[in-house]
């Protein structure tokens, strides 16, 4: 009975949040709409970050590399092979997951941080190859006009229209993620973030779980970057960075690494905030810096955490009310 | 006696001159015995007298020096642990190693993960099994909801068997299962394991609590400084003055 409340209660919260997002191109001009698309590009690669990071507990710099590889996938699919977009996408994401999985084989038998070095040593290699790589990057000048995404007549070229698409996306890959979680191989994941040494003696192979949650990792961020190469129709080798992979671990530890939505609230937040405080722009990255450590110390678990510690706080205070009335 | 019969059949898990050396210490020195299905072999022994590198060795945590073992006659002794665990060797730890940011379900649940990785037949489905182990354990009360910080270390420990067990293991190692225990959940350590016999599962105990050891091991091997004094019957290595010497010194003396 008390189950079937709460399941009404977040049906509820899910429907509200889900026709606020929805109604967003409703009320924002097209300059904030890109905001938010390329917020929730930026969402995608967070989620990443949160199989990665949150579920499985390797911590990796690699991700906006591989977001890069994603469009750059994209882009040379739909301009030199000729393929329809949705092709692009699924070769993109395909491609950056298989890139990842068997780079996870060789990283992963690096322990504990060194896999976070590694990763910082991809990101560098990658984007030394999206500025010098010429023919398939187009070099230091990047590759322009890549077609916006189309399903037969049907062609997503507006803002508005690219919104709905990446939403979805962003939408599917959350339920996913949701899945995962309680899956067997979501749970293996957990098993060896909390306890390696237990993980294998239950039969979880480290190494090619690892490489499968670093996997999955790519495929986020590759799918990610063809929404971006459809979105914005220009590559350049300056998007891809050490600095966005950065701050996907900033907008994760904002949110909280506990759950999914950690990683949306966290993106959501700096995405918007950016925007917001662009007078002070030059400023912001010390309000990271600062922001986090202070984060780090009053609320580790992130925005979600704390919201969750609230809530139960509260729950506590009610219940011996409620018994009274009884 | 059941070993009597238990004997007759081939050993489910063999040591065959097992040894291995930290440096200049002599973790174990030709350790072998036989572990039958449905049977206790009880392991004890000083502190540092190498049972828990025992236990690591058979579940591969720690590679072995020297030696064999064998599984069904099946040489695991090179194979990499989370494959001896998906061939049914299973363990819990001194010091239980929960999932300490999963609720108690995901720990629970990733027992029963491996018994579907390894394609184990399930004694009784799968939600009768759970339920019937959450009883034995005196976890039946337990919301599975619930962080896993909420359970005492002595809860903790018994999930861990719990854990092991749904995982329908061939072979199960206990280290120290009862260590820290109170009296009650140590009742629940001996059902649980009562229930691993019955279902033929062969059971390795290494235990401290003697009364614990001598009520329900069929046989039991002792260890000193890697070296394996004697294995025997409860009865018989109680009464070994090598054991008692090494061992059990004046405790067993004022026991008896």
């Amino acid at each position: 009975m008390v189950n079937r409340q709460i399941n009404l209660k977040n049906a509820v919260f899910a429907a509200f949040i889900l026709a606020l997002c929805l109604s967003v191109p409703g009320f924002t001009d097209s300059y904030m709409l890109r905001v938010f698309n390329i917020a929730w590009i930026t969402c995608l690669c967070v989620l990443s970050n949160y199989v990665l990071l949150g579920m499985c507990g390797q911590n990796s710099f690699a991700q906006a590399g591989l977001w890069g590889v994603g469009a750059y996938i994209t882009a040379n699919v739909v301009m030199k092979l000729g393929l329809p977009p949705l092709v692009a996408l699924i070769l993109a994401g395909l491609g950056s997951g298989f890139l990842a999985f068997v780079l996870g084989f060789a990283f992963f038998r690096l322990r504990a941080y060194y896999f976070t070095f590694a990763s910082v040593g991809l990101m560098t290699i990658l984007n030394g190859l999206f500025m010098n790589w010429t023919p398939y990057t187009g070099g230091a000048l990047g590759i322009s006009n890549v077609p916006s995404f189309s399903l037969g007549s049907l062609v997503v070229k507006t803002e508005k229209a690219n919104y709905y698409l990446i939403f979805v996306v962003c939408v599917i890959a959350y339920l996913l993620i949701k899945k995962l979680y309680n899956s067997a191989l979501g749970r293996s994941f957990m098993a060896i973030r909390d306890n390696e040494m237990a993980a294998n003696c239950l039969g979880i192979n480290s190494l090619l779980t690892k490489s499968i949650a670093f996997g999955i990792t790519g495929i986020l961020c590759g799918v990610a970057g063809a929404l971006y190469a459809f979105l914005s129709g220009y590559l350049s080798y300056q998007t891809f960075t050490y600095q966005q992979s950065t701050m996907y671990l900033i907008m994760l530890m904002l949110g909280g690494t506990s759950a999914p939505s950690g990683a949306v609230i966290g993106t959501m937040i700096i995405s918007l905030l950016q925007e917001w405080v662009r007078p002070l722009q030059n400023y912001m990255q010390l309000f990271y810096g600062l922001g986090i450590v202070l984060l780090m110390i009053v609320q580790p678990e992130g925005i979600l955490g704390g919201g969750r510690a609230l809530y139960e706080k509260w729950l506590s205070r009610r219940k011996p009310a409620s018994t009274v009335a009884q | 006696m059941r070993n009597g019969s238990a004997a007759e059949n081939r050993p489910v898990l063999s040591l065959s001159k097992v040894s291995k050396r930290f440096g200049g210490v002599v973790a174990a020195n030709e350790v072998s015995f036989n572990l039958y299905a449905g049977e206790v072999l009880g392991l004890i022994g000083p502190n540092g007298a190498g049972k828990t590198t025992l236990i690591n060795l058979i579940t591969g945590v720690t590679p072995a020096d020297e030696g064999v073992i064998t599984l069904f006659e099946r040489d695991v002794t090179k194979l990499p642990t989370h494959t001896r665990a998906k061939l049914g060797i299973v363990r819990t730890f001194q010091h239980p190693r929960i999932l300490d940011r999963c609720d108690v379900y995901t720990n629970l649940a990733v027992g029963a993960d491996l018994a579907s990785r390894r394609r184990a037949a399930t004694r009784s489905g799968r939600q009768a099994r759970l339920e019937q182990l959450l009883e034995l354990a005196g976890l039946d009360e337990v919301n599975l909801r619930d962080p896993i910080d909420k359970l005492s270390y002595g809860q903790q420990k018994l999930l861990e068997v719990v854990r092991a067990m749904l995982s329908e293991p061939v072979v199960l190692l206990l280290d120290e299962p009862a260590a820290g225990l109170n009296r009650a959940e140590m009742a629940h350590i001996v059902k649980l394991i009562s229930l691993a016999t019955a279902d033929k599962i062969a059971v390795l105990l290494i235990e401290h609590a003697m009364d614990l050891v001598m009520s329900i091991c069929h046989r039991v091997t002792v260890l000193n400084f890697g070296q394996q004094i004697t294995t025997g019957s409860p009865a018989e290595v109680q009464n070994d003055p090598q054991v008692i010497q090494a061992y059990l010194g004046g405790a067993a003396s004022a026991a008896r």
